[in-house]
């Protein structure tokens, strides 16, 4: 098992990884969802299909449509995250995964697949912006059922670190592990251009890179730590002292 | 005779579904691999005729599995058909030794383009 952590510079104007443009990213991010939500409407505009065909379809349309839409929500929050003030508050990473899980629970039974919340023993609250933090974990869950295996099940997990001054949402996939090639250029790209996390090494990567700014933004962290049998995307967030209080 | 069989190299499940549900109209026999790795394992398999093969694929890359079966005699010869979203940024001619013989632009085609394309290299 091994854990890499990566940070961010500006998305608007800067580099991705490989070289790539931001933009050129972006726009490559979104061309598979079009390019499949097309294909279904071509093909339901032709007819030639069962009532059970067409339900299924109109069911992959709308949750690509979702995914895609998700994906330029957070563009736009991204290319705004200088101009906006974020409100930090004590927030139960609990409650908030759960609602998560309930959110993305439709998207992976229509892909056959899992995700639920693995939950944690104790109370906990953690200091973060809400939306933001919806939105990296949103994310890590659409990078997980991409790569998660077909019968696979996606955890969310919650941890605490450093005697629970940090708290770890960790979005842990049973997908195909990350070579040792792969896992070693995924490193060397981190360490050379650490504006950059790459979900795998042949993605963009642009996801990932979102939720580092997120996380930055609330003094957060993202980073991934490679299993033999997958790998866990994750955020540490500081804890919040108010339970301690009490 | 034996339905003809296409090998579907795809990491988006539904878009594979996708092509696979024209190819079978079209009277195919499919199979649908998402990462390179398992593609190897099925050309094995189910022995293809054709390959329908994403350029962008989770874990190894296309050209990677491409390089593969270019490696032994009996896969070289099976046919490719790169079906992509970075068509418009590739020449055919640059990827024909690696055994592609036609090119599909994901962001353009239609649904049945997959059906002609496949007709047409076998």
């Amino acid at each position: 098992m091994g854990s890499t952590r990566g940070k961010h510079e500006q998305l608007v104007g800067g580099i991705l990884g490989d070289g790539l443009p931001s933009l050129i990213a972006a726009a490559h991010e979104l061309k598979s969802p079009l390019a499949l939500v097309r294909q279904l409407s071509l093909m339901l505009e032709a007819g030639d299909i069962t009532d059970v065909e067409r339900q299924r379809m109109l069911r992959q349309i709308s949750l690509t449509s979702e995914r895609a839409l998700r994906l330029t929500s957070d563009l736009t929050r991204s290319a705004r995250l200088d101009d906006a003030l974020f409100e930090l508050e004590p927030i139960n990473p609990q409650e908030l995964c759960k609602d998560i899980v309930h959110e993305l629970r439709p998207l992976f039974e229509a892909h056959g697949r899992n995700v639920r919340l693995v939950p944690h023993k104790h109370p906990l609250l953690l200091v973060a912006n809400r939306d933001l933090l919806r939105r990296i974990i949103m994310n890590f869950g659409d990078n997980a059922l991409h790569y998660a295996d077909s019968k696979g099940i996606v955890e969310i997990q919650i941890h605490t670190l450093q005697s629970g001054k940090v708290i770890r949402l960790g979005v842990r996939d049973y997908g195909p592990a990350l070579s040792s090639d792969m896992w070693r250029s995924l490193k060397t790209k981190l360490a050379l251009a650490p504006q950059s996390v790459h979900a795998r090494p042949e993605s963009s990567g642009l996801g990932l890179y979102i939720a580092s700014q997120f996380a930055d933004a609330m003094n957060g962290e993202i980073g991934v730590t490679r299993h033999r049998d997958g790998a866990t995307f994750y955020v540490d967030l500081s804890s919040s002292q108010q339970l301690s209080l009490l | 005779m034996s339905k003809q069989t296409v090998l579907i190299v795809e990491d988006d499940p539904w878009l594979a579904e996708q092509h696979a549900r024209v190819l079978t109209k079209a009277g195919y026999k499919t199979s649908i691999s998402p990462h390179a790795e398992a593609a190897i394992d099925a050309v094995d398999d189910v022995h293809p005729d054709v390959i329908v093969l994403d350029m962008l694929l989770t874990g190894s890359t296309a050209f990677a599995l491409m390089h593969e079966l270019q490696s032994y005699g009996d896969t070289s010869v099976i046919p490719i058909i790169l079906c992509t979203n970075l068509a418009a940024d590739m020449n055919l001619d640059d990827v024909k030794p690696y055994g592609v013989q036609r090119m599909l632009d994901k962001t353009s085609m239609l649904p049945d383009d997959v059906v002609t394309a496949v007709r047409s290299v076998l």
